[in-house]
């Protein structure tokens, strides 16, 4: 034990720090901080912190200027865990909407917010891909499975459906939310 | 209280050494690759018996008895689980009849009892409900921890305890993680050598399905079962129950609806033991792989605290080893290299004298002085508060309102900050240090 | 994971739900048929020395549920072993410590029977001329230091009875295991890495799969977008290859170069006018040809189990590994191919065309092993065979067939003092291992110095124990010496039964380097540390599961340990087999 101390004496470099009894900001926070002044948002996205002490959770909202969900405001709710970014952040759709790629649960399908997430991925990569998702909904590989056989062989009907779920109509016996600003 | 007990433990150092035969050979015989220093005797037995060591995780119950028979007296152990019978493959400190009990507590009874002399204090809970005082007490930490984030939690705080005028507060950690017939065994010193996060790359991220092939066009069992536990449980019941893993009806209702499910896609293959793997994640263990890679740990720890032979872990040393036994036997012991841009151990706090009464616009301006680091947009925190964002905009907003605020109304002397700026790629950490 | 072709295990445990929940952890690495033979194998420890390394292995097989345990070992308990072995209790000095270390040892596991013996080891061997005492034992440990002797016969009975024998030390720092296995020792479960098992057979398709890929790609360029990107990849390349083939006098793609030409083809096929910008089915093609465009050829693994007499000359007792080894080497001689595996990794698909593909493979792995089955029972008839061999085992071997595994055992060889100790085919690799300052060959003669010197030495004048080097503190460095002194004859023999020489400075750097090891273990003076005896325990114990399922890949057959550098080795020895 003894010799680990003179070799650390030996590669020491001047002024660390006096360790302090107090709890020092986390691996997590410290990626989430750099991530979140890494954030470029433009005019259609803004976040909010409930609690703005804590920024491993808020929400993104995301109003569309074009694209068939143009006109839309729709919120979603991060949770970052003190694992990241070796695990992803928890993304979900806090509202009712009716789209391909998008569960009435909220859940949302997203490559990088589960099998395709790498630590190297940041917070701005994975608002890109939602901010996606408005522009064009995947019909291929689908969550809500009706609303992406309707946008596959209507799209024409697909576009009314979404307008008439925006504002909060019904949609083959679904209710959603009205999302419209 | 029985009053005899405290005599038990009563024997002063050195005394009653014939139970140590073998072990005294090695504390007093140089041999052909110890050091020129060493000295052989008194000293080393000293040393194991001085040594306050913690033991951590699912390879509790071979470390204590490793350590209680390398000639260590005073161990402590963190456990916050109870005893389950799928442990009794391997624990062999429990039995049937202690199913349900502080793994903890049960296993430091036993070795207690076991191995006359040796103190062990057990503690029931997580490492995280403990804080750097209670850590400061060991000279050394071995864990065999499951989860990644409890490792990458030890090894901050380790490595943030680290005071360069005190000798005592370097705890090596000896980590040790197993699965199936392969393991691994790790030393670090924290700040000199890598460390966990450094070798976070070696831990494999679990493998994910997209969400829309679960939903949408399952074809393997463990779709149908990943659905069941993901998305069927939160439509259907998620509004009365937690998911509980360990809750047998809940298990049964996720294999239920992932059979139902398969059948319906015409998959075959889904069973209860698969719901079971894939819903708790559970990796395969095996008593001989845990006898391996905890001894490997213990014999670290042995050579660290008595010099008996050079450990793994020294600067510019191997400090890593693997081991692999499924295809004959193979180990691989290399040095894993320290990172600089490590965000635990590249950069340490740095001690910063403030004036308590500056005002927090003030600092920010003065950062940008610092000739070392020219901070000119940062944004700052401590583990509470965030002090400053410069974006997103909306915290910018709610935090502008501190720019006005005395250091002193938002950090406590000593107290950790972390400083980011979009021209560095690091956050640097300082501690304020607040002038008298 | 794989959905396997049939439950390869019986569901001897399905009355049993609490010894499934017991094991579960293990279950998952060797099933239900692992287990079974863990719990119909009977462990005999030869126990010697301080006794730790043997008794921490059977902790090791007493937990997973070994059958039984049996302990020799003639030894009281001393003060010294309270120190060092955790299967004892500070009132058990005097007592036996077979009889108490087994008491323990049961203690951890209620389905374990275990029994001991505290006859010394030359009474238990003689004590029977017709049956020999070591009959009723499944697998042998035998720790050192052991009368050389005394070893021989041992390893000599288990020669001749088949029965797997391992043969521990451990002193100090270091360890070292050698296992004598039978001279045929087939493995059809080796357990290999799942990416390594996938086996198409993209080159050679049968006409059901053609069959398929005419039927889900004849529309490819006519489909919606949907359907396009879900063609499950395989049937991609395979529609492409006849695309290639075409243009390419009905060959395939050969090599480097062909293939990423190939590539190309799959590449233009892909539609790349959507919003993703490409086809994750038509990426997986891509990122599939070069790997899975091989003719599959038997690995060398194989052809030695084909090339082996067992196989090629079957008797009315072959084992059944042979009689389907030899069906199965006709099968390939016949089809130029192993039977099909039948099983296909995930890839993008919808689900009932992945399941109809998935079923394509299933069907021809079925005919393939019925095909198997055929001749494996007309070999049986044919060479008067009298035990029906089960399907199941024929499935799983046909499953496995690319990966079977044959060990052939070698003989242990016990060092006796004065006596050159024959290293037979094995001295070159063993003098090249001399040379070469990574391996830890010198470790192991070290410790056969350390037979060789117990053997010579005796504890008391009655000569019932041998005396391990360093075990006095005023002996320990003229004990060294003499150590060295061996271990330098050992090397010196073997340089010249490998015919060859080694020059300086290499010669003096062996010697330096092995006049090292010896010291370190002499300091120990034949006692165990417990770290080093609980980590060799593990490692043990690991084999003897692997030998005892016939799942996974043995030691072959010498494994050594280094507890300062904490590195392994295994090393390839043993004796020549007398013809």
């Amino acid at each position: 034990m003894l010799k680990i101390w003179s070799m650390k004496q030996k590669q020491q470099q001047a002024e660390n720090a006096q360790p302090g009894k107090k709890k020092k900001v986390t691996a997590a926070q410290l990626r989430v901080q750099k991530d979140l002044s890494e954030l470029s948002l433009g005019s259609t996205m803004r976040t909010e912190f409930p609690n703005p002490d804590d920024i491993l959770n808020f929400t993104l909202t995301i109003e569309p200027d074009e694209g068939m969900y143009k006109g839309g405001r729709f919120h979603f709710s991060f949770a970052i865990n003190q694992n990241f970014p070796h695990d992803p952040p928890k993304v979900k759709c806090t509202q009712k909407i009716y789209h391909p790629n998008i569960d009435m649960e909220g859940n949302i399908c997203l490559n990088i917010l589960r099998e395709d997430w790498k630590p190297v991925l940041n917070l701005n990569a994975v608002i890109v891909g939602l901010q996606f998702l408005f522009l064009e909904p995947n019909a291929s590989d689908p969550l809500n499975k009706e609303a992406a056989e309707d946008l596959k062989t209507n799209r024409e009907g697909f576009k009314r459906n979404v307008r008439s779920s925006m504002g909060g109509g019904s949609v083959k016996g679904q209710t959603f939310e009205r999302v419209l600003k | 209280m029985d009053m005899d007990g405290a005599s038990v433990n009563g024997s002063p150092a050195g005394m009653d050494r014939k139970r140590w035969t073998y072990l005294d050979r090695i504390l007093n015989r140089p041999g052909p690759f110890t050091d020129e220093e060493w000295v052989p005797g008194e000293p080393n037995i000293e040393s194991l018996e001085r040594m306050k060591i913690l033991g951590a995780g699912g390879l509790g119950c071979e470390i204590l008895k490793n350590l209680a028979l390398s000639g260590f007296k005073d161990i402590h152990v963190i456990d916050m689980d109870t005893i389950d019978v799928s442990n009794l493959n391997r624990q062999f400190l429990f039995r049937q009849a202690d199913v349900g009990r502080p793994k903890a507590e049960v296993a430091a009874q036993f070795v207690e009892k076991r191995v006359r002399g040796v103190k062990i204090t057990p503690f029931c809970g997580k490492i995280q409900d403990k804080d750097e005082d209670y850590y400061m007490q060991f000279g050394m930490v071995i864990c065999g921890l499951d989860s990644i984030e409890a490792r990458r939690w030890i090894n901050a705080t380790l490595v943030g305890m680290v005071d360069n005028d005190d000798a005592d507060t370097l705890k090596p950690l000896i980590d040790g993680g197993t699965e199936g017939f392969k393991g691994q065994a790790r030393v670090i010193l924290p700040t000199m050598t890598s460390c966990i996060e450094c070798q976070l790359d070696m831990h494999a991220p679990r493998a994910a399905v997209p969400l829309c092939t679960l939903a949408t066009i399952p074809r393997q069992p463990q779709h149908c079962i990943e659905w069941a536990h993901i998305i069927a449980w939160e439509e259907e019941r998620k509004g009365n129950d937690t998911l509980d893993t360990d809750d047998p009806e809940h298990i049964t209702w996720l294999y239920q609806k992932a059979l139902a499910r398969a059948n319906e896609f015409n998959i075959p293959g889904v069973t209860y033991s698969m719901t079971q793997g894939v819903v708790k994640n559970i990796i395969p263990a095996i008593a001989s792989t845990n006898a391996i890679v905890a001894a490997a740990c213990c014999n670290e720890a042995f050579k660290i605290v008595t010099s008996t032979n050079p450990p793994l872990g020294f600067p510019g040393t191997n400090n890593y080893m693997m081991y692999t036994g499924d295809d004959s036997v193979y180990t691989y012991t290399f040095e894993h290299s320290k990172k600089d841009d490590c965000p635990v151990c590249g950069n340490l706090a740095k001690n910063l004298e403030v004036d308590p009464n500056t005002t927090l616009e003030d600092f920010i301006a003065s950062l940008a002085e610092k000739p070392e680091a020219q901070l000119k947009k940062p944004t700052l925190r401590t583990e509470e508060k965030s002090l400053y964002y410069q974006s997103p905009p909306s915290l910018e907003e709610q935090t502008r309102p501190n720019l006005k605020k005395k250091l002193s109304e938002l950090v406590s002397d000593g107290e950790q900050i972390a400083v980011s700026d979009p021209a560095f790629q690091i956050t640097f950490k300082f501690k304020l240090v607040f002038k008298k | 994971m794989e959905e396997p072709l049939t439950e390869t295990t019986p569901p001897i445990l399905q009355d049993d739900e609490k010894k499934r929940k017991k094991y579960d952890r293990q279950l998952r690495l060797w099933a239900a048929s692992g287990q079974q033979a863990l719990e119909e194998a009977h462990v005999l420890l030869i126990n010697s020395g301080p006794g730790v390394v043997g008794v921490e292995t059977l902790k090791n097989l007493v937990l997973p549920g070994i059958g039984q345990f049996t302990i020799l070992d003639s030894a009281e308990v001393t003060e010294a072993d309270l120190g060092v072995n955790f299967f004892l209790e500070p009132d058990d000095v005097g007592k036996f410590r077979a009889e108490r270390t087994c008491a323990l040892l049961e203690e951890l596991n209620p389905d374990v029977q275990g029994h001991y013996n505290t006859e010394p080891v030359e009474y238990f061997l003689t004590q029977s001329s017709d049956t020999h005492s070591l009959r009723p034992f499944t697998h042998i440990l035998v720790t050192a230091p052991i009368v050389p002797e005394l070893l021989a016969d041992i390893l000599t009975h288990c020669r001749a009875t088949s029965k797997p024998l391992f043969y521990i030390h451990c002193v100090g720092f270091y360890s070292v295991f050698s296992v004598q296995l039978p001279s045929a020792f087939p493995i059809v479960d080796t357990h290999p890495d799942p990416t390594a098992t996938t086996d198409l057979r993209l080159l050679t398709p049968w006409p059901a799969l053609s069959a398929l890929v005419e039927e889900k790609t004849r529309d490819l360029d006519s489909m919606n977008a949907h359907e396009h990107g879900h063609v499950p990849y395989v049937l991609i390349i395979l529609h492409f290859l006849e695309v290639w083939k075409q243009t390419h006098d009905g060959q395939v793609p050969s090599n480097y170069r062909e293939k990423s030409d190939f590539k190309e083809l799959v590449r233009k096929g892909m539609r790349i006018n959507n919003p993703e910008g490409g086809e994750e089915n038509f990426e997986e093609a891509i990122a599939a040809v070069l790997k899975s465009l091989n003719p599959s050829t038997p690995s060398s693994a194989v052809k030695e189990v084909f090339d082996a007499e067992e196989c090629k000359n079957l008797t009315h007792d072959s084992p059944h590994f042979w009689v389907i080894a030899h069906a199965v080497s006709d099968f390939y001689k016949a089809h130029n191919a192993l039977p099909l595996p039948g099983s296909i990794p995930d890839m993008k698909a919808q689900s009932a065309d992945y399941i109809q593909l998935q079923n394509v493979y299933k069907t021809k792995a079925r005919e393939d092993v019925a095909e198997v089955t055929l001749t494996v029972r007309e070999l049986a008839k044919q060479h008067g065979h009298l035990a029906q061999v089960d399907e199941k085992e024929i499935e799983a071997f046909c499953k496995n067939a690319a990966h079977i595994k044959l060990v052939r055992g070698r003989p242990i060889n016990p060092a006796f003092p004065g006596q050159k100790l024959k290293w037979g085919q094995r001295a070159k690799a063993a003098v090249s291992a001399l040379t070469n300052p990574d391996s830890l060959i010198l470790i192991h003669i070290a410790f056969l110095a350390f037979d060789e010197f117990c053997a010579s030495h005796d504890a008391d004048a009655l000569a019932s124990a041998p005396r391990a080097p360093g075990s006095q503190d005023s002996e320990v460095e003229f004990d060294a010496e003499k150590m060295t002194g061996i271990a330098n004859t050992i090397i010196d023999n073997l340089i010249n039964e490998a015919g060859t020489r080694i020059e300086e400075p290499d010669y003096s750097d062996i010697g330096a380097r092995v006049a090292n090891y010896v010291q370190d273990i002499v300091r120990a003076g034949g006692g165990e540390l417990h770290n080093i005896a609980a980590l060799t325990g593990g490692m043990v114990a690991q084999e003897v599961i692997k030998v005892v399922t016939k799942q996974y890949v043995p030691v072959d057959n010498t494994c050594v340990f280094d507890g300062v550098g904490s590195r392994t080795e295994v090393l390839r020895l043993g004796a020549d087999v007398s013809v």
